[in-house]
C-alpha cells in the first residue's frame, strides 16, 4: 500500500473549535475537507501534518446561501458535485457549474469540496511523486530540497496552480471568506488570493481557514465559460484551463448583431503557481462587437502572455499553441451560453 | 489508536485502527472485508469504490476516522439473505466480469446510479462510473449490465436469489428441469 | 525453439462436431463459473489472503539508471525492532530468465543495477510501515555507470556494458531471415512504399497491483500464493534459484485482477517472499505499489520500425522488407522471442511472395520489457498495414478490396514455412464493411472525418514449451463423483480471460451435465497436471483438447454403464443437460449422478487424464519453430475517428471488429476479448505512454515519467470509443471443437485501422506513435502548407 504516515485526528463540532485548534497548533494541524487532495499528498510525503483537523462535523459550511445584494454565498465544505448541479449556479454562472463537473471524477467531485478546491496545493511532475522517485531524482525546493527541476537555477518554485474553480471565480470577481481564531473574519478577492510562490500558492496563514467563496450577483448580460485542456475526458487535472466573462450589451442576439462587449476578464491557468489575469485583453475588447474577428484578437493577445512549463506533463508549445484555440472556444462558448439568469 | 464506530453493512462496527489508516486499510485489513480492491491507493483507479451514506466515494483516500457514525456499504453488504443483489446478478449475466479486479467498485458505483436514477440513458451511464478504471472489457458489457439492471429495477425486481436458493430441493429431476446454464 | 529435440506427438484432435449430435453447453450465452464470486466480492485475489503471524516485505530499489554496488550495509536495518528478516543479491546469487537461453535477472541485484528502480534488497517485517523504515537504514554505495536511454546508442557502444560478458556488446537478440528474393522483387514491383515507422513503449496496466504470500512449512513444504499468469514456470524458477527440490513448492494462483502479460515472467517478490517466509518461519506478503509495478514492467516494447513493401500493378504484393530495432530495457525476459516475433508473425492474412526481416533487440537502462497482448506484433502489425494501405493508395484499389486481392487462403503454407490451417478473413472483412457502412463512408465523409481498417492474424498458442521437453503441453484431470459432480483439475490460469469457465463448458458438454454439476480447481501445481500458463493465447486450443481427451474417456465409460442399464447399444446413449437418456427413446433416461454410480459400479472410481500436444509444426530452418503454431486466428477492424484540425486531438468514435476465433466455445467471452483487446490498442494509439525521461543531461535521465494511474492514462468509460464485435466461427481442424484463439489478435489492428482513418480523414499518414494531440497537428499542419514531414509523404 501507499501509506499514509502517522498523525492524529480530531473533529471538531463547531468553526471556533476549529480556528481554535489551527491557532494551537499552527502548521502542524492540518484541515481536512474531503481529502482528495491532502490525502494523496500526505502519502507522497509532499505534505506533513501532525494533527488532521476534520472539516465533516461541522455545521452550516456546505450551504448555498442568496444574501440580500444578491450575491451567493457558497460555503467551504459545499461539494464539487453539489457546486456542479445547483440550479441557480448553473443559472448564473454556468462557468463555475461548468467547471466544477470537470474536476476529477464522479466519486471525486462527491468527496471534493469548494474550500479544498479553492485551498489546492500546486502541482507538478516532479513533486507529485513518492519519496523514493524525488529521492533518486534528487529533492526539489517545493519540498526538502534546494533546487528546481523545471526552471534550473530558478529560486521560485514554478509548480501550477491546477484548481478548476479558482480561475472562474477570479473572472467572476469572487472574494474569499477567512477566518481566524486571533483577528476574526476577513475577505479578500480571489484575484488577490493566489501568490507567486509554487510552494505555498495561498495568502492563508496557518491559523486560518476559508469558510465562504462569495460571488457577486452578476451584471445584467453576464456571459461565462470554462475550458480545459486534458488527455481523458475524466479525471485528469487541467494541462491548461480557460476561463472567460464578458458583459454583452445591446445588439439582437443574433449572429449578425450578437452585440458589444464590455468589462471582459479571462483567466488563463496550469500555467504559473498562481491563475494568470489576461492584461490589457479588457481594453482590447470594450465596446467592440462580440463576433470572431474581436476573438481571434483576443487570442492573439492571450497567446502572447502565457507560457506553459514542463512543470505540467505534455509538450509546453503544444500547450501553447492551444492557449488560443481554448480562448477562442471559451469565448465562443460564453457567447452562444446565453446571459446569466 | 481510536475505536471507530460505524454502521458496516447494516451492523454496528467497532474497530480499533490508528488516526491514520484509511477506511480501506480498515476494512480490508482490520474487518476482513476484502471484498473492496485497491489498485493505485490514492484515488486514481476506483477500484476502492464503496458506499459511505449510499454514495460512493473512494475509500483509499477516506481517512477511516472520518466514517465515524455514518453508515458504511461494501460489496460485501450488497448481497441480502435472498442473494446477490440485481446490479450484482445483471454483472454477472452480462458476462463483464472478466478478471473481477475493477467490478467491486463498479458495482458500487453503477450501484448508486441504478438507486437514483434507473432510466440512466448511455451518457449518463458512462458517466457516472468514470472514476472507475476497468482494464479488461472495453466497458462495453458494462453499460449493458447496468442497463439491464435499471430495466430489471424498473420492472420490480430486486435480484434473483442465490444460487444456492435457487438450486433448493426438488430432486435431480426438478432441478435438471430448471435450465440454469 | 525445439532445440533438435525428438518429438513424440501426442496431437489428439476431435474434429469439429458436438459429441451429442448438437451442442447444448457450448456457444451457448452462459454466466462464467467464477462470475459471481467476483461480483459479490467473495472471489480471493493474492492480497485478500492474511495468514497468522504474516510478515509485510518491501524492496529497496535503485535510485540510478545504471551502477555498480560497491557494498550493501543492512545491519542497521537489522537492527530495527519489528524487522525479521533482511535479504540482498548475495541470497539468491543464481540467474534466472523466463527463456532458459537467457538467465540474466537476479532476483536482487548482485553487483550491478540497471535500472531506476531495479531490485537491491528486500525486508520482511511485522508490517509495511516497518518494512518501509528498515529500507531507509540500508546503506549502499553506488559507482554511478554510463547511463543507455537511446537504444540507437546502444546499438553503437558498449563500454561498459550493460550485461557485462555479453558477447554481443548491448545487444540482446539479432534475427535476420529472408524467403525469396526480396531485392529482386522490389526491384521489379510496380509500386514500393518505404517508410519509418515507431512505437513508443506501453503497460499492461492491470488493476491488480502484483501481490504474492509465501509460506514455508514446517512439514518442508513452501507454498507460494502468487497474482502469476505462469504457474508452472514460476515453480520451475523457484526451484532452480532456491535450490529446492520441486517437488517441495507449491505454487498457488488465485484469483488474479488482470495481466495481459505482465504477469508472465518469475519475478524477484515471488523469490524473496519465499526466501524471506524460510528465512523467518513466518508468512511473508509481498505487496507492489502501483509505482513498482511500472519498474516491474514487461510492457510492450518500443519499437523503429524500418519498412518496405511492393506490389505489382494489379496491387499483388510482391515483397516485404523490415528492419526493426528494438529497445528491450535491461534484461531479456522473452526477448528473444519478441525479436522473432517481429518478424515471424506477419505473413498473413495476406500472402507475400518474398519476405525479409532484421530485427535487432538492445538492452537500455530502462526497466524491462517483455510480452504484452499481441506480443512481438502489434508494432510491425501497425506499420505493415499502413504500408498496404498506402499501396493501395497508389494502385488505386480500395483497402478492402487490396487485402481481398492479396488474401493467402486457408490450409497453406506462409512464406516463412507456417502452416495456416483455417482462415475466415474475408469473412471478417466482409463483414467489417457491411457493419461499419464503409462503402458509404470511405473517401466519402467530410473533412476531419474518417474511416479506416486493418487487418492481422495470431497464434493459438506456441508450438514449443519455452523450454524444449517431450511431455504434453497441457493436461487436465476430470473426476466423476457419485454425487452428480464432475471436478475438473487443470493447470491452466484463469486472467480473467475465462479459461476455467471454458474448461467446465467442454467437460459439461462432453459429458452431458448443467454448468452447476461442474466445478474447476485450477492453477495449483498440487492439485493441477502441468500446465503452461496464459501466454500466446494457447489455452483454449491446448487445455481445451486435453478437456476433450479427458471428457471422452469418461463419456465412454458411462455411456457403457448406462446402455448396460438401459439394455440399449452404448453408442445410443447420449449424456446432455444433466441427463443420460437412450437417443431412441427420451423416455429411456437417468439423471448424470444415477450415471456416474452405475459407470462407477461397473469401472470402479471414475477419473481420467487428457493431454494435448502440438502437431509437428514450423519452417525448416534456425528459428523457424517460432511463430508456428497448431491454428491463427484473423481480425478485420474497422474505426471511425474525427480529427481536430485546431487541437490535434484524434476521437476515435466506433471501431467495428469481426474476429475468426474458430468455434466461439464462449460467445460472450469471446466477445469480452475482443472489446477488451480493441479496447486497449486503440489506447496505445494516443493516450498511454510509457517512458522515461531520456535526456541524459538533465538529473531525470532515467526516471519514469509517469509511474501512477493518473499520469499513465489509461481510458476511462468516456474516453472509450463504441465498440462492436463480430464473431467470424471458421471451425479449425486443430482446435477443440474447431476453436482457436480470441485473446489478442483482435487488438493489432486497432491500431493501424486508427492511423488510416486518419488519413481519410485529412490526408494525412501518421506513422510514429503515439499520436498526441502536439504531433498530430504538426502533420496536419506541415501537410496544409505542403512541407512534406517524416509523417506524411
Ligand atoms: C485522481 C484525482 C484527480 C483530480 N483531478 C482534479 C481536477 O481535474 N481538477 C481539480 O481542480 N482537482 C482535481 N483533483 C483534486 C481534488 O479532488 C479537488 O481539487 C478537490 O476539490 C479538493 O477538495 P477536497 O475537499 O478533497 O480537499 P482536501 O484534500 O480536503 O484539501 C485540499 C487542501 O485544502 C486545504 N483545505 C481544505 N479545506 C479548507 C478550508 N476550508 N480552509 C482552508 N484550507 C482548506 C487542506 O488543508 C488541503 O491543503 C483530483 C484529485 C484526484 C485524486
Ligand atoms: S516547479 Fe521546481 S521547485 Fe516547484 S515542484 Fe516543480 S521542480 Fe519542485
Ligand atoms: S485504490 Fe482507491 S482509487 Fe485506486
Ligand atoms: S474486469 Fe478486469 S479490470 Fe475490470
Amino acid at each position: 500500500m501507499l501509506r499514509l504516515p502517522a498523525f492524529a485526528y480530531s473533529s471538531p463540532k463547531s468553526l471556533e473549535a476549529v480556528l481554535a485548534t489551527l491557532a494551537e497548533q499552527p502548521g502542524r494541524a492540518r484541515l481536512i475537507a474531503g481529502g482528495t487532495d491532502l490525502l494523496p499528498n500526505l502519502k507522497h510525503g509532499i505534505e506533513e501534518a501532525g494533527l488532521v483537523v476534520s472539516l465533516k462535523h461541522v455545521p452550516g459550511l456546505d450551504g448555498v446561501e442568496e444574501q440580500s445584494d444578491g450575491s451567493l454565498r457558497l460555503g467551504a465544505m459545499l461539494t464539487l458535485e453539489d457546486l456542479a448541479n445547483h440550479d441557480v449556479v448553473r443559472a448564473r454562472y454556468p462557468a463555475l457549474a461548468s467547471a466544477a463537473g470537470q474536476i476529477a471524477g464522479p466519486h471525486h467531485r462527491r468527496m471534493g469540496t469548494l474550500g479544498g478546491n479553492v485551498c489546492l496545493n500546486t502541482r507538478c511532475v516532479y513533486i507529485n511523486q513518492t519519496h523514493f522517485w524525488r529521492e533518486s531524482l534528487g529533492y526539489c525546493l517545493k519540498k526538502d530540497g534546494s533546487a528546481c527541476h523545471v526552471v534550473k537555477r530558478g529560486k521560485r518554485c514554478v509548480a501550477a496552480a491546477s484548481n478548476d474553480t479558482a480561475p472562474v471565480l477570479t473572472t467572476l470577481g469572487a472574494r474569499l471568506v477567512i477566518a481566524s481564531a486571533a483577528r476574526g473574519e476577513r475577505e479578500i478577492d480571489v484575484g488577490d488570493f493566489y501568490t507567486q510562490d509554487g510552494v505555498f500558492n495561498k495568502d492563508l496563514q496557518p491559523d486560518e481557514m476559508l469558510t465562504h467563496v462569495i460571488v457577486p450577483p452578476p451584471a445584467k448580460g453576464l456571459h461565462s465559460a470554462y475550458g480545459k485542456l486534458r488527455p481523458r475526458d475524466s479525471i485528469d487535472f487541467p494541462r491548461l484551463s480557460v476561463a472567460v466573462a464578458f458583459v454583452l450589451k445591446g445588439g439582437a442576439g443574433t449572429a449578425a448583431d450578437p452585440g458589444k462587449v464590455h468589462d471582459l476578464h479571462i483567466v488563463v491557468s496550469a500555467l504559473a503557481s498562481t491563475p494568470v489575469k489576461l492584461r490589457k485583453v479588457d481594453e482590447l475588447a470594450e465596446g467592440r462587437t462580440a463576433d470572431e474577428t474581436l476573438f481571434e484578437e483576443i487570442a492573439a493577445a492571450a497567446y502572447k502572455q502565457c507560457h506553459p512549463l514542463t512543470s505540467i506533463d505534455g509538450d509546453p508549445a503544444y500547450r501553447r499553441d492551444m492557449v488560443p484555440v481554448y480562448v477562442k472556444r471559451a469565448l465562443r462558448d460564453a457567447l452562444a451560453s446565453g446571459a446569466s439568469a | 489508536m481510536r475505536t471507530l464506530r460505524f454502521r458496516l453493512n447494516g451492523d454496528d462496527a467497532e474497530i480499533a485502527a490508528p488516526d491514520h489508516w484509511t477506511l480501506l486499510e480498515v476494512l480490508r485489513y482490520r474487518a476482513g472485508l476484502t471484498g473492496s480492491k485497491q489498485g493505485c491507493d490514492k484515488g486514481d483507479c476506483g477500484a476502492c469504490t464503496l458506499h459511505v451514506d449510499g454514495k460512493s466515494v473512494l475509500s483509499c483516500i477516506t481517512l477511516a476516522a472520518d466514517v465515524d457514525d455514518r453508515e458504511v456499504t461494501t460489496i460485501e453488504g450488497l448481497v441480502g439473505p435472498g442473494g446477490p443483489d440485481v446490479v450484482q446478478d445483471c454483472f454477472d449475466e452480462s458476462g463483464c466480469l472478466q478478471c473481477g479486479f475493477c467490478q467491486p467498485g463498479m458495482i458500487m458505483a453503477a450501484r448508486q446510479l441504478v438507486t437514483e436514477d434507473p432510466n440512466a440513458d448511455r451518457d449518463t451511464i458512462k458517466a457516472a462510473l468514470a472514476s472507475n478504471l476497468c482494464r479488461c472489457t472495453g466497458y462495453t458489457k458494462i453499460y449493458e449490465a447496468v442497463e439491464n439492471a435499471c430495466k430489471r429495477t424498473l420492472a420490480g425486481d430486486t435480484g434473483r436469489g442465490g444460487r444456492l436458493a435457487d438450486l433448493g430441493g426438488g430432486g435431480d429431476e426438478a432441478r435438471a428441469g430448471r435450465e440454469s446454464a | 525453439m525445439a532445440g533438435g529435440i525428438e518429438r513424440k506427438s501426442i496431437n489428439r484432435t476431435h474434429g469439429p462436431d458436438a459429441p451429442h449430435g448438437e451442442f447444448h453447453r457450448v456457444g451457448k450465452r452462459a454466466r462464467k463459473v467464477d462470475g459471481i464470486g467476483k461480483a459479490t466480492g467473495q472471489a480471493v485475489y493474492a492480497d485478500d489472503i492474511q495468514l497468522p503471524g504474516m510478515l509485510h516485505a518491501k524492496t529497496l530499489r535503485s535510485p540510478h539508471p545504471h551502477a555498480r554496488i560497491v557494498s550493501i550495509d543492512t545491519s542497521k536495518a537489522e537492527a530495527l525492532p519489528g524487522v525479521h528478516g533482511v535479504i540482498t543479491g548475495a541470497d539468491m546469487p543464481t540467474k534466472y530468465g523466463v527463456i532458459p537461453w537467457t538467465p540474466d535477472e537476479n532476483a536482487l541485484a548482485v553487483d550491478r543495477v540497471r535500472f531506476v528502480g531495479d531490485e537491491v534488497a528486500a525486508v520482511a517485517a511485522v508490517d509495511e510501515d516497518t518494512a518501509n523504515a528498515a529500507l531507509r537504514l540500508i546503506e549502499v554505495e553506488y559507482e554511478v555507470l554510463h547511463p543507455y536511454l537511446d537504444p540507437k546508442e546502444s546499438l553503437e557502444r558498449h563500454d561498459p556494458a550493460i550485461h557485462e560478458g555479453n558477447k554481443k556488446g548491448n545487444i540482446s537478440k539479432h534475427v535476420e531471415l529472408e524467403f525469396g528474393d526480396v531485392a529482386a522483387a522490389l526491384a521489379s514491383s510496380a509500386h514500393v512504399i518505404e517508410d519509418d515507422y515507431a512505437f513508443h513503449g506501453t503497460a499492461h496496466a492491470p488493476i491488480e497491483p502484483h501481490c504474492a504470500v509465501a509460506q514455508a512449512g514446517h512439514d518442508g513444504v513452501l507454498t507460494l500464493w502468487s497474482s502469476t499468469q505462469i504457474p508452472h514456470y514460476v515453480h520451475r524458477a523457484l526451484a532452480k534459484v532456491l535450490d529446492i527440490e520441486a517437488h517441495r513448492i507449491r505454487v498457488i494462483q488465485p484469483h488474479l485482477g488482470g495481466a495481459f502479460g505482465g504477469k508472465s515472467d518469475p519475478f524477484y517478490f515471488e523469490f524473496c517472499a519465499c526466501l524471506l517466509a524460510m528465512r523467518t518461519g513466518r508468512p511473508v506478503k509481498f505487496l507492489l505499489t502501483r509505482e513498482e509495478t511500472f519498474y516491474t514492467h514487461r510492457g510492450r516494447h518500443p519499437m523503429d520500425m524500418h519498412f518496405k513493401t511492393g506490389c505489382d500493378a494489379d496491387g499483388k504484393i510482391t515483397a516485404v522488407d523490415s528492419k526493426i530495432l528494438i529497445d528491450g530495457g535491461s534484461y531479456s525476459s522473452f526477448g528473444l522471442v519478441t525479436t522473432y516475433y517481429a518478424g515471424q508473425l506477419l505473413c498473413g492474412p495476406c500472402h507475400f511472395p518474398t519476405y525479409r526481416f532484421d530485427s535487432t533487440r538492445v538492452f537500455t537502462n530502462k526497466p524491462p520489457c517483455g510480452p504484452k497482448r499481441g506480443h512481438g506484433s502489434v508494432q510491425p502489425r501497425f506499420a505493415l498495414e499502413i504500408q498496404l494501405d498506402r499501396l493501395a493508395t497508389k494502385v488505386g484499389l480500395d483497402p478492402i478490396e487490396f487485402r481481398r486481392r492479396n488474401f493467402q487462403g486457408s490450409n497453406v503454407e506462409t512464406v516463412n514455412g507456417q502452416t495456416v490451417t483455417s482462415n475466415g478473413f474475408v469473412e471478417c472483412l466482409d463483414t467489417i464493411e457491411t457493419a461499419s457502412g464503409w462503402k458509404d463512408k470511405r473517401g466519402k465523409l467530410p473533412r476531419g472525418r474518417g474511416i479506416g481498417m486493418a487487418g492481422s492474424m495470431y497464434i493459438s498458442g506456441t508450438n514449443y514449451a519455452v523450454y524444449p521437453n517431450d511431455m504434453p503441453q497441457a493436461g487436465i484431470v476430470v473426476k466423476l463423483d457419485r454425487s452428480g459432480l464432475a471436478m475438473v483439475y487443470t493447470g491452466t490460469s484463469d486472467i480473467g480471460q475465462g479459461s476455467s469457465s471454458v474448461m467446465a463448458t467442454i467437460v459439461a458438454e462432453e459429458l452431458g451435465l448443467r454448468m452447476d454439476q461442474v466445478r474447476v480447481v485450477a492453477a495449483d501445481t498440487d492439485l493441477t497436471p502441468v500446465d503452461l500458463g496464459a501466454y500466446s493465447s494457447r489455452i483454449t486450443l491446448m487445455a481445451g483438447n486435453a478437456a476433450v481427451d479427458a471428457s471422452r474417456k469418461l463419456r465412454k465409460q458411462v455411456q457403457e454403464a448406462v446402455g448396460e442399464h438401459l439394455d440399449v447399444p452404448a453408442g445410443r446413449v447420449i449424456l446432455a443437460d444433466g441427463w443420460a437418456f437412450d437417443a431412441q427413446d427420451g423416455d429411456k433416461r437417468i439423471p448424470s449422478r444415477e450415471a456416474f454410480e452405475l459407470a462407477e459400479s461397473k469401472f470402479e472410481t471414475l477419473a481420467a487424464a487428457g493431454s494435448y500436444n502440438t502437431p509437428e509444426r514450423g519452417g525448416d530452418y534456425r528459428g523457424g519453430t517460432i511463430g508456428a503454431s497448431p491454428a491463427y486466428s484473423f481480425t478485420a477492424h474497422a474505426a471511425e475517428v474525427e480529427v481536430d484540425f485546431e487541437t490535434g486531438e484524434i476521437h476515435v468514435e466506433k471501431v467495428w471488429i469481426a474476429h475468426d476465433c474458430g468455434r466461439a466455445i464462449s460467445p460472450v467471452q469471446v466477445e469480452g476479448q475482443i472489446e477488451g483487446s480493441t479496447y486497449m490498442g486503440v489506447a496505445e494509439v494516443a493516450l498511454e505512454d510509457h517512458a522515461v525521461f531520456d535526456d541524459p543531461a538533465h538529473p531525470e535521465a532515467g526516471l519514469h515519467m509517469r509511474p501512477s494511474l493518473l499520469e499513465y492514462t489509461i481510458p476511462t468509460s468516456v474516453d472509450t470509443p463504441e465498440l462492436e464485435a463480430h464473431i467470424i466461427e471458421s471451425i479449425d481442424p486443430e482446435g477443440p471443437y474447431g476453436a482457436k484463439e480470441a485473446g489478442e489478435g483482435p487488438l493489432h489492428g486497432s491500431l493501424p485501422a486508427v492511423a488510416n482513418a486518419i488519413y481519410d480523414a485529412t490526408g494525412v499518414w501518421m506513422t510514429k506513435l503515439p499520436f498526441t494531440p502536439g504531433k498530430v497537428l504538426a502533420a496536419l499542419r506541415a501537410h496544409e502548407s505542403g512541407t512534406p514531414t517524416g509523417e506524411e509523404a
